[in-house]
Formats: C-alpha cells, sequence, structure tokens
C-alpha cells in the first residue's frame, strides 16, 4: 500500500517560489493500476517523483509497506527503489551505446544479483518484451516502439513492487502504443504489480483502476472504478 | 553495485568514446615516455659509470693533491711553504706535491705505497719502416680491469714491456693484434733540459705485452699506451731532470692496505691539507652528474603529466555533462552516489593505465631499439646506457593510475551529485 499523506513541494525561494504540489493526500492499495492525470505543468510529475523518493517534498509523508520513506536516508531510499521500484520514461532513456543486454542488465548489478542469476533474468525479460533476437544489438538501432519495449524489459527485469512509468505511449504511434500499453497492463495484472501512471491520454487512464486528476498542483477528482 | 561490474562498465563507456579517451590518455602517455626513459637512462647511466669507475680505479687507491686554498680570489699570494712548487697552466697555478710530501704520506698508517703520477711527455712512438706517433703514455696498475684483444699483462708487465691500444697496432704496421705480441716499439723522449741550440733525445725500445681492445667502460685503454711504473719513472726522469718542475707532481696515487681503510686514510690526509678523492668519491661525484640529468629529465615528464592531468579532468566533465541522463536514470534505478562517482573515478584510472601502458611501451620499444644506437654512436661497445626495470615501469603505470584516478575526482563528484529529476529533464 501506497500513502501520500500532506505532501507539500516547493520550488524555487521567496518571490520565485512555486507550489508544485499543494497538500495532497491519496492511498493507493497493493496491486491497483493508477492513472495521474493532469495537464503539463500540473505537478503530476513531481508527485510521481515524490511518491518514488527521487525528490524531497517540504512536508507530508509517503508510506510505502509501512515505512515513510522520506525519513529514510538517501543510501537507504537508493537500496529500496533498486529492491522495490522501476520506472518508464516518455523518452525512453535507453543507452544508446549499450547492447540491449546490457540496458537490460543495469538494474540487476545496481541491485547486486550474481552474474549467473543476471544471465537468466534478462533473457526471461528479452523474451517477454519479444526482443531476445536483439540481445547482442545496440539500442540505438531500435525503432522507437523497440526502444519503449526495451525499456519495459529493464523495468520487470528485477521483478519491481510498484512500476512507474511517466506518459511511457507520449512518443509512439498508436499502434506501438498500444503494444506497450498492453505488455505493462499484462504484466500488472499477472504478477499483481502496483502501476502508476502519470498520462494525459484518457484512453490509457480508462484502464486504470484509480485515476487521480490533478490541477495547478492540488487534486481536482479521485476517481476508483467500482470492481 | 559490485566493483567488478564498475570497472567493466567504465571501460565500456571508454571504449565508446574511442577517440577521446585515446587522445586523452596520449596526452599521459607523453609524460610516460619521458619519465620511464629517464628513468631507465638513470639506472643505465649509474651501471655505467659504477662499471667505469670500477674498472679504471681500484678500491684500495687514493688520488691525492694538494688542497687549494680556501675561498680563493684572484692570484695566489707567495709563501714560503709554497717555495716554488707551483706549477703554472692556463688554467691558474696549482701547488704541487713534491718528495717531501710524498715522504710524509707514506708514514701515515695504513699506507702501502705512494707513486707519483709520472705522465711522461714523449716526442713519438715508431717501429722501424713506420711513420712517427704522438701518443700519451700511462702507468699499468694490476688492480684496474682491462680487457685485452691479443696477449694478456694479467701476470704483471715487466719494465721493457708495453700495452699497445688497437688504434696503434693498426698504425704501426702491424699485420694483427695477434702479431703485434712480442713485437718491438720505439719511444723517443727529449730531454726538457738541453739548450735548444743542442736538443738532445733518446730512443727508448720496448716488447708488447698485450694489446686492449676498446671497451666502453675504460679510459685509459683508449687513449694510453701503458707502461710499468719503472719505465714511467726512467722515461719521466730522463725527460724532466733539470727542469724546474722536475719531482714536482699535480697527483700522487696512494695505495692503502684495505679497501676499508681509504676513508680513514682520506680523513688523515685531509687533516694533513692534501686533497684525497677515494674511489667511490669518484664515482658519487659522476653519479650527482647522472642525478641531475635524470632529475631534469624526469622534471620534463611531470610537467607533462601535470598537463595531461587538466586534460583528464575537462574530458571527464565533458563526459559528465554529456551523460547527464545516463547518471539521472541509473541514479533513478537505485545507484548510489559512491557508486556513479567510482564509476567516474574508474574511468579516469582506465585513461591513466591506459596512458601509462602506452607511454611506457613504446618507451621501452624505442630504447630497446636505440640501445645498440647509442652505444654505436657514443662508442661504448657492448655497453647499454638505457636500462629498464621491470619494477620502475611498474611504478609509473601505477602512479599514473593513481594521479589519473586523482584529477577524476572533481568531475565525479560533479556527476555524484546531479540531481536525478533534474538529470532526467535534460532531454
Amino acid at each position: 500500500m501506497i500513502e501520500v499523506k500532506g505532501v507539500t513541494k516547493i520550488y524555487g525561494k521567496k518571490d520565485n517560489a512555486f507550489k508544485a504540489l499543494s497538500d495532497v493526500s491519496f492511498t493507493i492499495p497493493d496491486g491497483a493500476s493508477v492513472a495521474i492525470l493532469g495537464k503539463s505543468g500540473s505537478g503530476k510529475s513531481t508527485l510521481m517523483h515524490v511518491m518514488s523518493g527521487l525528490d524531497r517534498p517540504q512536508s507530508g509523508q509517503v508510506i510505502i509497506d509501512g515505512k515513510d520513506i522520506l525519513k529514510l536516508k538517501t543510501k537507504e531510499v537508493d537500496k529500496f527503489r533498486s529492491r522495490k521500484m522501476s520506472f518508464i520514461f516518455q523518452s525512453f532513456f535507453v543507452q544508446a551505446n549499450e547492447s540491449c543486454y546490457n540496458n537490460v542488465s543495469l538494474p540487476l548489478e545496481i541491485a547486486d544479483v550474481s552474474a549467473s542469476r543476471r544471465r537468466t533474468r534478462v533473457d526471461a525479460s528479452l523474451k517477454a518484451v519479444e526482443l531476445f533476437d536483439k540481445k547482442k544489438a545496440k539500442a540505438r538501432e531500435l525503432s522507437g516502439g523497440q526502444k519503449q519495449r526495451l525499456a519495459v524489459a529493464r523495468a520487470i527485469v528485477n521483478s519491481p513492487k510498484i512500476l512507474f512509468a511517466d506518459e511511457p505511449t507520449g512518443n509512439l504511434d498508436s499502434v506501438t502504443g498500444a503494444v506497450i500499453e498492453n505488455l505493462l497492463f499484462n504484466y500488472h495484472k499477472r504478477f499483481n504489480v502496483t502501476l502508476v501512471l502519470v498520462t494525459h491520454d484518457s484512453d490509457l487512464s480508462e484502464r486504470c483502476d484509480i485515476q487521480i486528476h490533478i490541477k495547478d498542483g492540488v487534486i481536482d477528482s479521485i476517481k476508483r472504478k467500482k470492481l | 553495485m559490485k566493483i567488478q561490474s564498475i570497472v567493466i562498465r567504465a571501460g565500456r563507456s571508454l571504449k565508446q568514446a574511442k577517440s577521446r579517451t585515446v587522445l586523452t590518455s596520449l596526452a599521459i602517455a607523453v609524460g610516460a615516455f619521458t619519465i620511464t626513459l629517464s628513468l631507465a637512462a638513470g639506472t643505465g647511466g649509474r651501471d655505467y659509470t659504477d662499471k667505469i669507475v670500477k674498472s679504471n680505479t681500484d678500491a684500495q687507491e687514493l688520488v691525492v693533491s694538494v688542497q687549494p686554498p680556501k675561498s680563493q680570489q684572484g692570484p695566489q699570494k707567495y709563501s714560503s711553504s709554497t717555495g716554488g712548487a707551483v706549477i703554472s697552466t692556463a688554467l691558474g697555478s696549482t701547488e704541487v706535491l713534491t718528495q717531501n710530501d710524498i715522504n710524509r704520506i707514506q708514514k701515515v698508517a695504513d699506507v702501502v705505497s705512494v707513486t707519483p703520477n709520472y705522465n711522461p711527455q714523449i716526442q713519438y712512438i715508431t717501429r722501424p719502416g713506420q711513420d712517427k706517433y704522438v701518443a700519451s703514455i700511462g702507468t699499468f696498475s694490476p688492480s684496474v680491469t682491462l680487457t685485452y684483444a691479443a696477449g694478456s699483462a694479467n701476470g704483471g708487465l715487466a719494465d721493457n714491456e708495453i700495452i699497445l691500444t688497437e688504434d696503434y697496432v693498426k698504425a704501426l704496421g702491424f699485420s694483427s693484434d695477434q702479431a703485434a705480441i712480442g713485437g718491438t716499439v720505439s719511444i723517443v723522449a727529449e730531454k726538457l733540459s738541453a739548450p735548444i741550440s743542442a736538443p738532445e733525445s733518446q730512443t727508448f725500445s720496448y716488447k708488447v705485452k698485450a694489446v686492449s681492445s676498446t671497451s666502453g667502460l675504460a679510459f685509459r685503454s683508449q687513449s694510453s699506451l701503458l707502461i710499468s711504473d719503472n719505465s714511467a719513472k726512467t722515461l719521466y726522469d730522463y725527460i724532466n731532470t733539470g727542469t724546474r718542475n722536475f719531482n714536482h707532481f699535480e697527483v700522487v696515487s696512494v695505495e692503502v692496505n684495505n679497501a676499508n681503510n681509504a676513508q680513514t686514510v682520506k680523513n688523515t690526509l685531509t687533516s694533513m691539507g692534501y686533497q684525497a678523492q677515494t674511489a667511490a668519491d669518484i664515482l658519487g661525484a659522476v653519479n650527482t652528474f647522472i642525478n641531475v640529468l635524470q632529475g631534469i629529465l624526469l622534471g620534463f615528464g611531470a610537467l607533462a603529466i601535470l598537463t595531461s592531468i587538466f586534460g583528464i579532468i575537462n574530458t571527464q566533465y565533458i563526459s559528465v555533462l554529456e551523460r547527464t541522463q545516463q547518471i539521472g536514470l541509473m541514479k533513478a534505478l537505485g545507484m548510489r552516489r559512491r557508486d556513479v562517482g567510482r564509476l567516474f573515478k574508474l574511468e579516469a584510472a582506465w585513461i591513466g593505465f591506459l596512458g601509462g601502458a602506452i607511454g611506457s611501451g613504446l618507451a621501452y620499444l624505442v630504447g630497446t631499439l636505440s640501445n645498440p644506437l647509442i652505444s654505436k654512436a657514443l662508442n661504448l661497445g657492448d655497453v647499454r646506457l638505457l636500462i629498464f626495470r621491470p619494477v620502475s615501469i611498474a611504478v609509473v603505470v601505477v602512479g599514473l593510475v593513481l594521479v589519473s584516478v586523482a584529477s577524476g575526482i572533481l568531475p565525479a563528484r560533479k556527476a555524484a551529485k546531479l540531481n536525478p529529476i533534474d538529470a532526467l529533464r535534460t532531454e
């Protein structure tokens, strides 16, 4: 379970201060899919960063599995992220010069997984996104859709509990976007992973259990799908 | 993150920026090249002088002259103790040693013998039916190692015998070094005290005992023909009897009974007003010169390294800027600050290692190839002037890796401090 309580994040100082998030609170049960919706500049990306411990708000709590990650030391938050979370970004952020294999292997190396276990898990992950035949190819040789699939492989390789996706289909055409969408939702359902999507795509958000609308740093509305 | 994974990733990202990596490490290679060569030259040079001194001097021998007056400025004052025992040369006047001094030195404890440096100035050397050649005559010392092309004087040199050099064998018309052994040569000396109107000269004949070969190690064998002490004295006496400087010597050799006593005898002689040099002193003086030269070369190397440090810092800063996004991603994936810093420090280490390996490898190659050429150009025979020790090469490479890591610290810190969110926003 993820509990966000009274989170306020201010960028800049004094006269230039800008309130990106203002007293935001909500709860996400384990294994839910959540869409964070809003226009650009509404604070939805900031919210994702705060929830993943990448950014530290001025006040509030983010409690994941009973632990307030904002109270942890940087080192411990890093460890927490490397064990339990994963990210997918709008512009992929795959390492163009590295092979597909080494791109996917990175999170496991960070988490100190042994070389032999890395091999089996990377292979399994590449197979799951149907990129196993590109194992040795450099990431720069891939198409946009393939790059995002590679990013998905990298995100699922360490079996995360929470998967954050920031506009995962934003840079893709509708066909390849749909492939990524299906990959994410299938993974979410199959492994009961909490999926947090930041998007302004209403089609994508409608597939989610919870829709959180953000406007100017405050929660506009929270819709929960009746099960 | 395991250090092994970081090392591999660091190596890979350098491989992806090949030209930049190679260029940066070439800057270090220049320094490594200079330092490795100067270390090799220092080792070789010291080894060479060590051999020279060992084969030309004797640990039991002291070279003694009169102590020059301290802080002498301008012409020297006449005093009765100088007693006219002064040899004036173009370089100034030198106080000399007389028979009195020799007797005094002879009485010092542990001194076995005192031999004046006769150095007789002959007119020429010749052989029946051959041209006349000028020559410098030295005295043979059984304790100095000589290499022989033919014959040998290891059993001693009789008073009517001479050791020729290969050059003179050829000049005096012998068919070979071996053919010269047993042959007779004549030395003609002029009596200096004879009046100009009636010059007087005498021919001295010697049997060739041995032929010394040109060696890179020996000073004397290259130029001087060697005769025994007694023969030298005979020549000297004939030439100089009746002149002002007769039996006045600039230098005498003092033989002590044991090499370990050389220093004590030196101290005694110094307190008596003489200047004495042991074999160790001579070696020390020559080595000081080599050390200074090596120091200068090392300085140039260090300067090159200093320059390359800025190269590394610059390259690594650019690398951090270029890979902001990658750093952001790694941090988002939970990579620790320390590991991000390490990644960049290790990249710097790789650059240093590469530069050190290229530089010292090239130096080794160039040095090994040019060793025979240098020896040939300087007429050193089989002596190698550049000696590469694996230890010093290893020290150079390891040292450069450490220097590179140190210069990678600032860029690595910048990388470690990057805020992942800002880093990921960079498109």
